[in-house]
């Protein structure tokens, strides 16, 4: 067994191999509090805090309608777990370069990038995993979905390609670093991301400064692209773009984080 | 093709890290296959960065390093598919199971999840943590951590096995119980290259020792060459009545050098060491002198630092943490 073939090289071995670490990320990401509460507990309560707290915003001239204002901001909150689920797979990068972890499997037969994948894999099941859970919350609190189970397929799928994006970013940043603190203080950017971004109000309602960035932020796309899919009206934002933006994140962010564990493995 | 017969050949080996440290200063050694080469030195004395090179998680600063015949720098994934590996410090994720890690450990060297569940159970049984498979490893104690280490290092059958101070911080059963395991492991073949800080540990299980100290290989040899160096094991005898020394002495004369202790008591030199316990009590009851207590010093890793460095093993911890600080 020793001598056998390339597996490092074998497609279908690294698919495995890819498998199972983002099998092994999930394990750890479910059994492990500290992540468990910022991907889904935190993204419900300021659910819960805007859509009781902000409703009013509604009745705004210019405001969509789309049934209960839940149903409105829901497709922030995809996106804020989306960008958790990315910091917290950094973080778990980090725990396992500090704790040596991450060694064992640079020591195994295994293809470099196959380690990113995982991580990349594990980020986007996780992401499809909250966007399932936020969704159905949002139903039973009022939310109702026009675009039906192709609508609601397509808002998870965006939120798993976003969380996959976003978690080949925060991996670059451990790859690069190697500090878990230096991840964990990368919480309140994800708000920055968040605000910058018309994830609970529309664009056309932002102020000048405020939308003008937001032009550049890639998750207005997302975000608008799944209120389009949830509420079946490309007034909304158009799904193609919300596809492109997504892709592009996970392509460009993935590009990053194999060229970051490369740069490590360099300066060993 | 492997570039040679050697299961690990190594020739003026040095790492320097950033700062200028030079950890590992122009290692030569040879390690036969099916040898179990005991790599003995305090901690900073450049261990585990020539196993962290011979793995291949760190790159030489110059000099070269073949495993299995394969350079570890050029041919890295080749010596990754050869050997086995358990690092100090063994990191295991405390939220998995035995079996998952196993199991995960299996996917990396590229079995199927079948064949990796099958070799998974094999070897929890082989190294007596069925029991505890399903259990998280936070639940684990030293010992069986150290032995799931092994038993994940072992997965893919490798040729060459690396234990980077496997018995560190384990109580004297759990390490009795891993030496018994890569000793078994050895008749099967496969060679062992082991670390460690202790003496004993060296003695028990290695065929031949490389003492490192400051990057450097100051001696090495077989486990009684380097004894030899630091002198005979001595054996403390006290009596209960010390006026009664001198005909001691005489009585257990046959057995090595004995002379008078400035402290009171007699020392025994005696390449025996503790086989001369019972003899030397014997001839003193024959010769009817009561013994209060005896006591054995075998030489220890100090002694032979010592004799070979004209410093203490905890002289050069000393001095590496002071270096790294």
């Amino acid at each position: 067994m020793s001598a056998a073939a390339s597996i490092d090289r074998d497609p279908a071995t690294q698919v495995r191999v890819v498998g199972a670490l983002a099998e092994r990320a999930l394990r750890v990401q479910f059994r492990r509090a500290q992540f468990l509460i910022p991907s889904f507990l935190l993204p419900l309560v300021l659910l819960a805090v805007i859509a009781s707290g902000t409703s009013s915003a509604r009745h705004l001239p210019g405001f969509p309608s789309t049934g209960a204002y839940i149903g409105f901001v829901v497709g922030g909150t995809l996106m804020q777990g989306a960008l958790l689920a990315g910091i917290t797979a950094g973080i778990a990068l980090a725990v396992d370069i500090e704790g040596g972890f991450f060694d064992r499997l640079l020591s195994a037969p295994v293809h470099r990038v196959s380690i990113v994948l995982g991580r990349v894999l594990a980020g986007g099941a996780l992401g499809a995993c909250q966007a399932t859970l936020f969704l159905a919350v949002a139903f039973l609190f009022g939310a109702r979905y026009q675009g039906g189970v192709p609508g609601v397929a397509f808002a998870i799928f965006l939120t798993a390609l976003t969380a996959a994006g976003m978690s080949a970013l925060a991996a670059s940043i451990a790859l690069r670093t190697g500090s878990l603190s230096l991840l964990q203080n990368l919480f309140p950017i994800v708000f920055v991301l968040l605000f910058t971004a018309p994830a609970f109000f529309p664009r056309d309602l932002l102020n000048g400064t405020m939308r003008s960035i937001s032009e550049y932020n890639p998750l207005t796309y997302i975000v608008e692209a799944i209120r389009a899919a949830l509420h079946d009206d490309t007034a909304l934002g158009s799904p193609l773009n919300g596809v492109i933006a997504a892709s592009a994140l996970l392509a460009g962010a993935t590009a990053i984080a194999v060229w970051a564990m490369r740069a490590r493995l360099r300066a060993e | 093709m492997p570039a040679d017969d050697s299961a690990v050949l190594v020739e003026d080996l040095v790492r320097t890290y950033p700062g200028g440290l030079r950890a590992v200063d122009g290692v030569n050694l040879q390690v036969a296959p099916g040898e179990i080469y005991g790599f003995l030195g305090p901690n900073g004395a450049g261990k585990s960065t020539t196993v962290r090179i011979l793995t291949t998680l760190l790159r030489p600063t110059s000099g070269r390093a073949l495993v299995a015949g394969y350079d570890v720098v050029a041919d890295a994934a080749k010596v990754r598919r050869t050997i086995g590996v358990a690092l100090q410090e063994a990191a295991l994720d405390p939220l998995m199971t035995g079996r998952e890690l196993l199991g995960l450990q299996g996917a990396l060297h590229g079995l199927r999840r079948g064949a990796a569940r099958d070799r998974g159970a094999e070897l929890l049984e082989r190294v007596d943590l069925v029991d505890a498979a399903d259990r998280r490893l936070g639940t684990y104690s030293g010992g069986m951590r150290r032995r799931l280490d092994l038993a994940m290092a072992l997965v893919h059958r490798p040729r060459v096995l690396f234990l980077d101070e496997p018995t560190t911080g384990l109580d004297p059963a759990s390490r009795a119980a891993l030496w018994r395991e890569v000793r078994l492991l050895n008749d099967d073949g496969t060679t062992v290259f082991l670390t460690t800080q202790y003496l004993e540990e060296a003695e028990q299980l290695a065929d031949r020792v490389g003492i490192i100290d400051r990057g450097h290989i100051v001696a090495e040899g077989t486990p009684d060459e380097l004894k030899g160096r630091v002198g005979e094991p001595r054996l403390h005898v006290e009596l209960i009545d010390p006026t009664r020394n001198a005909e001691a002495m005489a009585a257990i004369a046959a057995h090595g050098h004995c002379s008078e202790r400035e402290s009171g008591g007699l020392v025994l030199r005696t390449p025996e060491g503790a086989r001369a316990i019972a003899p030397v009590i014997r001839a003193l009851d024959e010769a009817g002198i009561e013994v209060d207590a005896v006591e054995v010093e075998e030489p220890t890793l100090d002694d032979v630092f010592l004799a070979v460095t004209g410093h203490t093993a905890a002289e050069a911890e000393a001095e590496a943490k002071a270096t790294l600080a």
